[in-house]
């Protein structure tokens, strides 16, 4: 029964370390930046198939998962300049139709470049074989996502709030009229951090597509989720999107185990009951609260 | 929409009553995906047709010995709801005059023209959509595909008769996976076989550990999986093999999620899945021969041919010769009547048009995942003659 709880633990774990790989982009964006980014997961899309086709083209899975992060970031700096900020001052239904039609832009070049069916990322040997934890034989890949989101979670977690970036940022985020009244570029932090986003974004898709399968409609599809994770943790906090992401991660995972017939509402279920009780969300970043 | 498209038509014969006289050419009009995410399906239908054509010619020789040109004309059902696929059905019969609709690979967008097959009496040869009621929707209505409870009763039957006793079923949570896990298990236990569980995940998931881990734990012979083409039976087999369930021993066994244009998807942990289809890539019948060389030669290596490929193939065939037998301008019901009973000379093997529920009567076969030139290939090890649709069986038509 120990080793059954483990799993399931593990297994709800490691999906949720993806979510939150992805997610935490969306929490910048959202939260800190307030613009309404639906188009958030065209750009892990983007990284999960550029790290698709460098692994089918024989290189190194660990260095294709890297060039994803990279090319998603530069990506998202050239978005975050030409369509983004135009958007920042404009309504929320602007943002929401540009970003959307991002998402449709996004999907129609997936398609034509890679097909209409799904699209494999390469993972190395030792990562698709079963490793002895002790107790039982357990697939790898999933510690090696652990893994993963556990290192960029205390990285992140140490520059928000370790370093003077981070103090910043806060700052920005808790009151950005007064962060630029006493010289901050705001606008300068927020890019950056909407870069870093998008960087994150492009790595999760990228490691992450055994769990999350790439398809051109992987940019909606997943859309609810990365919402869900920004909603619950409460906007703009990152430590909230950590929380959320694996409680999201462990609560479908224990559906599916025990009640698998209505598993696909029993996660709604629990979000909507988490936001009639804390409507602003798990740990809401300041400003919000 | 009833009084409108007879309107129309009526307008149409009084206005041009001489178009339709002096130019023989018989137009189908082929409704499917060509983008979005079943555009594969559009794709394949489309080749195939062409392979046909420049196989056949684009004109057949009438019953007056006079050529009648076929010309397809091909809308794009762009992946969205059957209302689409209705409109552009509506205006390919009143626009475009057509003879024939053909084409829909799913399921409601065939469903959502059978009144306007009926009301215009357009002969609707229906190429995939394979719910096992559609062709009771229309009189109209020819279905040279398949039904799903074709595939799984003939696999439960199979099953039970080569030494697997307990089973698991996983289905996806929609009307198809309902209809594939009932008749499998109706035939499995009828065969003596034992289901374990039965569960059913939502549609678009590719999470699929947590199942693995409950079917470890009730150590089946057997886990029968039934998930729509792509991302989710691509996760589900991925799973099967990291959660150690092929490593214990348990059997794979499925329908179309081996289907030759998704295996290139999968990884070696297919292999050994053994799987009930009405179509096997490796056949070597002369006809699949035939229609595997035209595609490869005009489409390149990678152009199939898959179930989507056959039936458009088939179907073509069935329409050219209708329209051999009965010229350019006989009645709906006609080209109808010629179609039943046909023998189809079919890449597939041998299958006839059912004359009383204008589906396939066709061979079953059971095949296993295996790799030949360091491909992933399906191949047969075993078949269950002319399987007739068990649906219509146990549901016959209300006279």
């Amino acid at each position: 029964m120990l080793s059954f709880a483990a799993t399931v633990l593990l297994d709800g774990l490691s999906y949720g370390m993806i979510l939150f790989l992805i997610s935490v982009g969306l929490t910048i964006t959202m939260g800190l930046m307030r613009v309404v980014n639906l188009a958030h997961g065209s750009f892990a899309m983007v990284g999960g198939y550029l790290a698709g086709w460098l692994t089918q083209h024989g290189v190194n899975f660990f260095l294709a998962s890297l060039l994803a992060a990279v090319a998603a970031g530069a990506l998202g700096a050239l978005a975050e300049t030409t369509i983004y900020r135009p958007l920042y001052r404009k309504g929320e239904l602007a943002q929401v139709l540009l970003t959307i039609g991002l998402v449709f832009v996004t999907t129609a070049s997936v398609t034509e470049i890679f097909g209409a069916l799904p699209y494999a990322v390469k993972l190395p040997d030792y990562l698709t074989r079963a490793v002895n934890i002790g107790f039982r034989d357990y697939p790898a890949y999933p510690l090696f996502l652990i893994a993963v989101g556990g290192v960029v979670a205390a990285a992140l977690w140490y520059v928000v709030e370790g370093s003077i970036l981070g103090a910043r940022l806060r700052a920005a985020v808790d009151n950005a009229r007064m962060a630029r009244a006493v010289g901050m570029n705001v606008d300068a932090l927020f890019t950056g951090a909407f870069v870093a986003g998008c960087a994150l974004a492009g790595l999760g898709g990228a490691i992450g597509a055994g769990v999350m399968a790439l398809e051109p409609s992987y940019a909606l599809k997943y859309l609810r989720l990365f919402l869900i994770v920004v909603i619950v943790g409460g906007e703009g906090s990152f430590k909230g999107s950590f929380v959320a992401a694996l409680s999201l991660g462990v609560v479908d995972t224990l559906g599916k185990y025990f009640f698998s017939q209505a598993s696909s509402y029993l996660l709604y279920a629990a979000v909507f009951a988490l936001l009639l009780w804390r409507p602003r969300g798990l740990l809401p970043a300041k400003s919000a609260a | 929409m009833k009084r409108l498209l007879r309107a129309a038509a009526l307008a149409a014969t009084t206005l041009f009553p001489l178009a339709s006289a002096s130019a023989e050419t018989v137009k189908v009009g082929l409704i499917s995906d060509f983008t979005g995410a079943f555009a594969i399906w559009g794709q394949q239908f489309q080749q195939a047709i062409q392979a046909y054509q420049a196989t056949h010619g684009t004109s057949v020789k009438g019953p007056d010995g006079q050529p009648i040109d076929i010309q397809f004309v091909y809308r794009d059902a762009t992946s969205a709801g059957p209302e689409k696929s209705k409109q552009l059905a509506e205006e390919l019969v009143l626009r475009e005059k057509v003879k024939f609709l053909a084409g829909f690979d799913l399921s409601p967008q065939a469903m959502a023209v059978a009144d306007i097959a009926t009301q215009a009496k357009i002969p609707t040869v229906i190429m995939n959509a394979a719910t096992a009621s559609i062709t009771r929707g229309s009189p109209y209505f020819v279905r040279v595909s398949m039904t799903i409870p074709q595939h799984t009763a003939a696999l439960g039957r199979w099953a039970a008769g080569n030494g697997i006793k307990t089973a698991y079923t996983i289905v996806s949570d929609y009307a198809p996976g309902y209809d594939a896990e009932t008749y499998f298990i109706k035939e499995f236990t009828k065969a003596g076989g034992t289901i374990v569980a039965s569960e059913r995940t939502p549609i678009q998931e590719t999470n699929y550990s947590a199942y693995m881990e409950k079917v470890l734990r009730a150590k089946p012979d057997a886990l029968y999986m039934f998930f729509p083409a792509g991302a989710p039976s691509i996760a589900f087999v991925k799973a099967y093999a990291e959660r150690g369930l092929k490593a214990a021993g348990i059997k794979l066994l499925g329908t179309g999620e081996t289907q030759q244009i998704l295996l290139p998807q999968f990884s070696d942990d297919v292999l050994g899945t053994v799987t009930a289809f009405h179509y096997t890539e490796t056949n070597v019948n002369p006809a699949n021969l035939a229609l595997k060389a035209q595609l490869t030669k005009m489409f390149g290596p990678d152009a199939g041919p898959d179930i989507a490929s056959v039936a458009a193939w088939d179907g073509t065939d069935l329409i050219y010769q209708s329209v051999a037998a009965l010229g350019a301008k006989a009645e709906g019901l006609k080209y109808i009547d010629f179609m039943k009973g046909k023998k189809l000379d079919s890449p597939r093997g041998p299958a006839i048009v059912d004359p009383e529920e204008r589906d396939m009567i066709q061979n079953i076969y059971i095949r296993r995942v295996e790799k030949r030139d360091g491909k992933l290939v399906n191949i047969d090890i075993g078949q269950e003659d002319m399987v007739k649709d068990p649906w219509k069986l146990e549901n016959p038509a209300k006279k």
